[in-house]
């Protein structure tokens, strides 16, 4: 089964090789001269200079995507398409055996890029993450450019692009289903799951005498919600309010004595906790996704 | 050694084409008792007809006690068929002759003749309630 | 006699409609047998079953006495070729025989070779390259090199010209010749079956319309033409009517004797035909929007 796995891709495999050799000429001139220039240039010049790549490295967050189009959907969408699923599972292996065999060859070297890739950027972007702490770290894209997360994506995407494959013959159409679904599970977590991860943080602060930045702000933090409140705790508006400790303000009729700025917020400490927590929810439902691939694996015919 | 054609247009069973060939192999002197017949797998792969055909053949013929089986080696010719002749055959012909005389004149022509053949044939049979054997070979 | 493949009540339904039904069958061993239906008869999916690539919905189906789903003892007896001949066409038939021997206990490559050598196939060209005919015979090749007892071969020759298809079958003859192999060989294309074939399973909708022997499907039917009104013996197949005449399929172990009837003898293939052809008729010239 090994010799059969590698003879099988072992085209996919040298394509996927050169992309990331690409990646690298790019990638690791760029990070070496950022890493320097960051020791050497005051930060406003270095935002000058590099602040555009941030945008450029959203380019680098569709890898996952495009390996599990390439990698995963054709899996078994391809056999199916071209029948031969019926000539080499009527061989002398189980089809269990063969899905066992190629879902685990081709998850260890997916795991392997996914490394390279995910920690590669990782790496890279870490200058650029610096530049504003408070944009960078957990905002949407951004957040999902660090640390271990696109290993977690990239493992998803082959996981899920395996199963669509079983589930529709033909490889566009499960290329197709790979990339709805890929875009939608991603963007239900980063939107609906992500804030939730940990219980948020309230901050308030007296909307007389406000001075500074709110504190939940400072540290790099997640801001999930702002609003102005009542002493009683009614809701009176979204965003920040602020008045002089002494003397008439705006809001005063409305808002009354002892109002504050309340802030939910998942402070910057907690970076590191939610990267693994991504990384888990993912690699979790790709181990899911394997299982049902497996499974579906065995009534098809 | 003779080697088997099959008439693509013939009804009759691959098996008994390959019966009537030898037969007739035989009559002609084209096989003499000591020939080798080809291997079932030879005429198999030659005409892409089905070794059990084959088989079946020879097995009629070693029935007939014309051809004899020998493991290992092959089938063998033991018995000829030339030279045999109808007794009485021309007493028959003269009668028949007489007969189709008389169904001309009574306006038959040939294809009708044929027919009254035919269907009197199997009537007869039926009556006697011979040749239920006969019957399911005449098919040949 | 020993029954290589049994089915029994056997069916398979997909999204609710049943591909085969009710399949009672039995599959004698030395035979080489052809598997008769039109599109969608279930003759894949009888195939599929027996193969263990499905599992039955109902009833069960037996190869060599066992359940041949996900059963690799059974697998290594069966050689399957499916339909289409599908092998990696990216592959060249050297790699492929490679291939074999990496995922079968039994493999004879040497016999793969020998016989790729002999029909002058290519070792080195990628066989999506080659001609039907000659992928065809390479996938022959494959599942004759795990020594099979049981050759299942789903329309191995519907997509070849008639000359591959000779050969094919050729091929296929000479190898039954050799190792006693019992075929089961799905097809539509009637006549190629009659000289390779001793044994007939008729399928349609799904269900066994005739099975036995050959020859004595052969020798017990007839075609009767005769005066309208008259009736036939034995068990009527089918049966045409203009207002004087009446044609008729018959099965029956008795001569006819009676002379109003003209007995005409059937080739399997008009036979096969005749089975099939009775369940036509229905009309819908009311779908058509046109009158009947």
């Amino acid at each position: 089964m090994i010799w059969l796995t590698w003879r099988q891709h072992r085209r996919q495999a040298l394509f996927t090789v050169l992309g990331l050799a690409a990646l690298a000429v790019f990638v690791v001139p760029t990070g070496l001269s950022m890493r320097h220039d960051q020791r050497t240039l005051d930060p406003g010049r270095f935002a000058d200079t590099y602040g555009s790549l941030a945008l450029l490295s959203i380019l680098l967050l569709v890898v996952p995507l495009l390996i599990g189009l390439f990698w995963g959907a054709p899996l078994i969408a391809r056999e199916i398409e071209h029948g031969t699923h019926r000539m080499i599972w009527t061989q002398g292996i189980t089809r269990r055996h063969w899905a066992l065999a190629k879902v685990g060859l081709l998850g260890g070297a997916v795991v392997v890029f996914a490394l390279v890739y995910g920690l590669g950027l990782a790496w890279w972007y870490q200058p650029l993450g610096q530049i504003d702490v408070r944009q960078t770290r957990f905002a949407e894209i951004f957040f999902d450019m660090q640390g271990v997360a696109p290993v977690g994506y990239t493992i998803f995407a082959v996981a899920l692009g395996v199963v669509a494959g079983t589930m529709v013959p033909k490889v566009l159409p499960a290329m197709a289903l790979t990339l709805t679904g890929f875009v939608g599970v991603r963007a239900a977590v980063a939107l609906f799951a992500r804030p939730h991860y940990m219980t948020p943080v309230a901050a308030d602060q007296l909307v007389r005498g406000a001075t500074g930045k709110p504190t939940g702000e400072l540290d790099g933090a997640w801001v999930l919600a702002k609003e102005v409140r009542r002493a009683d705790g009614t809701f009176v508006t979204n965003g920040t309010f602020r008045c002089p400790a002494t003397g008439a303000c705006a809001g005063d009729t409305e808002m009354g004595p002892g109002a504050y700025n309340h802030q939910l917020i998942q402070p910057g400490d907690r970076f590191w906790a939610f990267q693994w927590i991504e990384l888990g929810i993912f690699v979790a439902l790709a181990a899911l996704l394997v299982w049902l691939a497996v499974r579906r694996v065995r009534r098809l015919a | 050694m003779i080697e088997f054609v099959l008439d693509g247009r013939s009804t009759a069973n691959t098996y008994l084409q390959l019966v009537q060939q030898v037969k007739q192999a035989l009559r002609v002197g084209l096989l003499v008792p000591g020939d080798k017949l080809p291997r079932v797998r030879e005429v198999a792969l030659s005409l892409a007809i089905n070794p059990n055909t084959v088989l079946k053949a020879y097995r009629e013929l070693e029935i007939e006690g014309l051809v004899e089986g020998r493991p290992g080696v092959g089938t063998f010719v033991t018995a000829t068929l030339a030279g045999a002749s109808l007794a009485g055959q021309a007493e028959l012909r003269a009668e028949l002759v007489g007969w189709l005389g008389r169904a001309h004149a009574a306006g038959l022509d040939d294809d009708e003749v044929t027919a009254l053949i035919d269907t009197t044939r199997r009537a007869e049979r039926g009556t006697s309630g011979e040749g239920t054997r006969d019957g399911a070979r005449a098919r040949g | 006699m020993e029954h290589v493949l049994e089915a029994d009540g056997l069916g398979k339904r997909y999204a609710g409609r049943w591909a085969l039904r009710d399949c009672t069958l039995r599959l004698p061993a030395g035979r080489v047998a052809a598997l008769v239906g039109p599109n969608g008869a279930g003759k894949s999916t009888l195939l599929h079953l027996a193969v263990g690539l499905l599992r039955p919905d109902a009833g069960q189906v037996r190869v060599f006495g066992e359940h041949p789903y996900e059963n690799t003892t059974t697998l290594a007896e069966i050689g399957f070729v499916a339909q289409d001949t599908p092998v990696y066409r990216d592959f060249t038939a050297d790699e492929l025989v490679r291939m074999g021997g990496k995922v079968n206990r039994r493999w004879d490559a040497t016999l793969a070779r020998t016989r790729l050598a002999q029909l002058g196939i290519p070792p080195r060209k990628p066989v999506g390259k080659l001609s039907g005919g000659q992928r065809a015979q390479v996938a022959l090749a494959l599942a004759l090199a795990k020594r099979p007892r049981l050759l299942l071969l789903d329309e191995p020759v519907a997509s070849l010209d008639p000359l591959a298809r000779r050969e094919f079958l050729a091929a296929l003859m000479g190898n039954v010749a050799e190792s006693g192999t019992t075929v089961l060989l799905s097809s539509h294309i009637l006549a190629d079956l009659e000289r390779s074939c001793d044994y007939l399973l008729v399928l349609q909708g799904g269900r066994v319309r005739l099975s036995g022997d050959v020859d004595d499907i052969v020798a017990g039917h007839r075609q009767l033409v005769g005066p309208r009104h008259l009736t036939a013996d034995g068990t009527v197949i089918r049966e045409r009517h203009t207002d004087r005449q009446s044609t008729v399929l018959v099965r029956t172990d008795v001569p006819i004797f009676d002379p109003a009837w003209t007995v005409h003898e059937l080739t399997l293939e008009e036979l096969i035909l005749g089975y099939l052809g009775e369940a036509e008729g229905a009309t819908n010239h009311a779908e058509w929007g046109v009158p009947a």
